[in-house]
């Protein structure tokens, strides 16, 4: 079998980097494929610097930008947006919070003026606030219709206990019923300020139009002092295994197995990228869990694992996935299980390094195909600080990483020993 | 698609042009076997999306032996005369390109994406697999296995528990009737002999379109198609399925009960096949109804009412009439005859022609732009291109709406839509006689049997 050594030609994103002077950076990328563009304007915030009893702070406030300003109500915003077609979303997540825009490039100025409005003047009326947490009140309940979903929660319990990686970013039922309209404005106060936040867009736009309307717009946001004094607490890998089984009256069992992983600032980064690729992340089933478990075992629709996939500003999670019926489960469990040791214990192939090196360098181009995925990027590149020019990077320090890497880093970052094991499923009525 | 506009303050898209941008230079060709070919260049990015689409589909079922057109799409990646088993995704993986495949109640369809340098192999795997697949008995056993899990899935999901029992309710004849993903029971039961009967009856040049989208030249391409699919026999002509469901007589009401925390509510309108003249009115109700906070649904029941966390109407294109169906998921406290209600009322403020000329604007820019950002990568304009060209067939369609042209004159058709238009199919669909309503409840008693 034969497969190209080639480089695929990236695209040429042409970033231009500037800051204001209250400090917003400002990240611009021109593409005329189509005639739409994509605004991401984002704050460095999120449940990460919230108190577990203010826990889904953050989510709340992420998704309030929207409900209403001092010159907009909640439908006119709605309105103004979706009059052009447009689409907006305001979010607020572990490490990130803001808007996300989408609009047909000749409304880019419009699009400019509803983010930093919902950004520098949010108002949280007091009626909105009290409806939302209803809403999201019955969200959370809803969490339990979804068995992995649950399995995920109870897993980051214990695997991330004592740091704000242990709450699910949306809150739990008794801290979100207590958050009032002054925990979401003093957060928004704090926390959004423009030393704080990135703004992105990218697609057909002509930049140095753009950059005039930028600076106009955002020039009256001011700095602000008070954000990332928090000091955030860093989970360790515990010392022994745990296993927490859940009883939920479902068709399948949901399994997740798995210890504390990585930041993506580690070193180590790009041969665990490449393990990932090796052992459950492929797509399609060429890893080692999805063709040994499901391929040739037949035991589950979907099964994975992975270590970089939730690697951010602090360690996220090594874990393998499995969802099967219920009378596989030790077979699903000690499937994985074997998997997770034998990569730990024996190295890896050649012929499996060199096939996961070819999927990530070929693939790569398929994360810059719309302008959302390229916005995504630019923040990307800037919280972490890879650089613009890391398209012409990422080739080769894929490339670089040797069977001995692959040993070095799953012997460092994997540990067999002190896996955590969560099962939720009809538990009570199978055997284990 | 860069000929529309590379100034961002030019008016874009008038909707003849938008409406075109899918289908300018698009090139249709038929194999003397009879496989449609259809190739659109597109070189601001370094890729391309292949796709096959075969017209079979959960709709071509018989009773008894449901799910096996997506069994079989599972069955075409285990492996054909020249790929061995794992080998098709091998050479994807290799290649850096992506794969996957999905099975709807119309169609079945494949898909590779691929940088541009590389993208052939794509032709070759499904060349091989069109009429070569093993169906190895020990490939099949495990396979069955992965199906069933795939099912299962969708049991503990509380929303394909309700939208299955309301379809089955609402098709009584109709071979919409069944979920595409089969009844279990029918699954367990399967064979791989029947699978392989399957295979040979609907898996053949003349039933199928395959759509190359992306970065190459369209000269070279077409000459590797000929040369690898060419010699496929044409095989047995398929005839027209005549299914029919009778028009229903009153309203039918279900009530699924599954243990969840959040109740729900489905309601589905029997609604015009693809391509009749009422159905771009209705795509205009979906709009109007559930896309964006600024719609009448989210504007009704979560900002008013705030009876619901969220609410959706949504309607497909088919080959067959379908359902216009609305979602509510609800708020705890709230009683779901009451949401139904206010519904309704939303409904009859339709038929009473309620709707400004500002919203009708609205609603269709919202429509317009979806679809110009919805087609951004090659593989979404394949996406476009082979559905409609597998099933906007009918003899109903116009001839300058058929196939993927049907891409052609979408924009003005919806263009169209007049608020007496709206009121119109409101009044002839979105009727009592024509609903089938289903509630989902907490199973109270299933939880305390456990519990005893």
């Amino acid at each position: 079998m034969q497969h190209s050594q080639q480089r695929a030609s990236l695209p040429k994103l042409d970033v231009e980097r500037f800051e204001l002077p209250n400090g917003l950076v400002v990240l611009l990328s021109e593409n005329h494929s189509i005639p739409s563009v994509s605004i991401n304007a984002i704050v460095r915030t999120g449940s990460r610097y919230e108190i577990d009893d203010k826990a889904g702070l953050a989510s709340l406030a992420g998704e309030l930008l929207d409900a209403g300003t001092t010159s907009r109500t909640s439908q006119e915003i709605a309105e103004t947006v979706e009059e052009t077609g447009g689409h907006l979303a305001t979010f607020g997540d572990y490490q990130s919070s803001g808007v996300v825009l989408t609009l047909l490039s000749k409304d880019l100025s419009l699009g400019l003026d509803v983010s930093s409005d919902l950004l520098m003047n949010s108002t949280f009326p007091e009626e909105k606030v009290a409806q939302r947490i209803d809403r999201r009140v019955a969200q959370i309940k809803a969490r339990l219709d979804v068995p992995r979903t649950q399995a995920s929660d109870v897993f980051n319990e214990i695997v991330f206990k004592g740091t704000p990686m242990h709450r699910p970013a949306i809150g739990y039922d008794d801290t979100v019923k207590k958050l009032t309209r002054e925990d979401v404005e003093t957060f928004y106060r704090c926390q959004y300020a423009p030393n704080n936040s990135i703004l992105a867009i990218a697609g057909d736009i002509d930049k140095q139009a753009v950059k005039n309307r930028i600076a106009d717009g955002f020039a009256e946001w001011n700095r602000s002092g008070q954000f990332g004094t928090t000091l955030v607490s860093q989970a360790q890998r515990q010392t022994t295994p745990i296993e927490k089984f859940v009883t939920v009256h479902k068709e399948q069992v949901n399994i997740i197995i798995g210890h504390v992983g990585i930041t993506r600032g580690n070193p180590d980064y790009y041969s665990l990228l490449v393990m990932d690729t090796i052992l459950g992340s492929s797509p399609g089933f060429t890893s080692r869990i999805p063709r040994i478990l499901r391929d040739e075992q037949g035991l589950a629709y979907s099964t994975y694992s992975n270590i970089t996939a939730s690697a951010g500003l602090d360690p996220g999670r090594f874990i393998a996935f499995i969802g099967t019926a219920p009378e596989n489960l030790s077979r699903a469990i000690s499937g994985l299980r074997k998997e997770i040791t034998r990569i730990v214990e024996e190295p890896v192939t050649a012929a499996e390094l060199d096939i996961a090196k070819s999927y990530l360098t070929g693939s790569f181009v398929f994360r810059f195909q719309r302008n959302s995925q390229i916005a995504e990027f630019l923040i990307e590149a800037e919280v972490y600080g890879l650089g613009f020019d890391f398209l012409e990077k990422y080739p080769e320090l894929i490339r670089s990483t040797t069977i001995d890497d692959i040993t070095r880093v799953t012997r460092k970052y994997i540990d067999p020993k002190t896996l955590t094991t969560v099962v939720v499923g009809p538990v009570d009525v199978i055997e284990h | 698609m860069k000929t529309i506009t590379t100034s961002t303050d030019a008016a874009i898209a008038t909707s003849t042009q938008a409406g075109s941008f899918l289908t300018r230079n698009v090139q249709k060709m038929v194999l003397p076997n009879g496989l449609t070919v259809l190739t659109k260049q597109l070189h601001d990015k370094p890729v391309v999306a292949t796709m096959v689409w075969y017209r079979v589909g959960s709709r071509n079922e018989e009773l008894g032996q449901t799910g096996k057109s997506h069994f079989l799409e599972h069955m075409l990646f285990k492996g054909t005369d020249r790929y061995k088993k794992g080998e098709i995704d091998l050479v994807t993986h290799l290649n850096g390109g992506a794969n996957n495949a999905f099975t709807w109640l119309d169609f079945t369809a494949y898909y590779f994406t691929f940088a541009s340098d590389r993208w052939q192999s794509a032709l070759e795997i499904e060349a091989s697999r069109m009429r070569d697949t093993t169906f190895a008995d020990e490939e099949f056993a495990s396979e069955k296995q992965v199906v069933e899990e795939e099912l299962r899935i969708g049991l503990d999901g509380p929303w394909e528990a309700l939208e299955n029992e309301v379809w089955a309710t609402a098709f009584r004849q109709h071979s919409y009737h069944w979920p595409t993903v089969g009844w279990l029971e029918d699954l367990e039961a399967a064979s791989g002999a029947e699978m392989k009967a399957y295979y040979d009856k609907w898996y053949h040049p003349g039933n199928a379109i395959l759509v190359i989208v992306g970065n190459f030249e369209t000269a070279e391409a077409v000459a590797r198609v000929e040369e690898l699919f060419g010699n496929i026999p044409a095989g047995p002509p398929t005839s027209p399925l005549r299914v029919v469901e009778p028009a229903q007589r009153g309203e039918k009401r279900l009530t699924v009960k599954k243990a969840t925390p959040v109740e729900r509510l489905f309601i589905g309108y029997h609604a015009p096949a693809v391509g009749e003249p009422d159905s771009y009115a209705l795509k205009v109700v979906e709009t109007l109804l559930a896309t964006g906070k600024s719609s009448r649904l989210y504007q009704r029941l979560v900002e008013k009412d705030k009876s619901v966390t969220k609410a959706d109407a949504s309607y497909h294109d088919h080959i067959d009439p379908s359902l216009f169906y609305l979602q509510a998921e609800l708020q705890p406290g709230f009683e779901l005859r009451n949401v139904e209600g206010a519904i309704y009322e939303e409904i009859e403020r339709l038929k009473r022609s309620e709707v400004s000329s500002a919203e009708m604007e609205k609603v269709k820019r919202q429509f317009e732009a979806s679809l110009v950002i919805g087609s951004e990568e090659p593989l979404q304009q394949a996406m476009l291109l082979g559905q409609y060209e597998t099933i906007a067939v009918s003899e109903h369609i116009p001839e300058d709406s058929r196939g993927f042209r049907y891409l052609d004159t979408l924009l003005d058709r919806i263009n169209a839509v007049g608020i007496q238009d709206i009121a119109r199919v409101a009044q002839k669909y979105l009727t009592d006689s024509n609903r089938t309503v289903g509630y989902l409840i907490d199973d109270v008693e299933q939880e305390r049997d456990r519990a005893a």
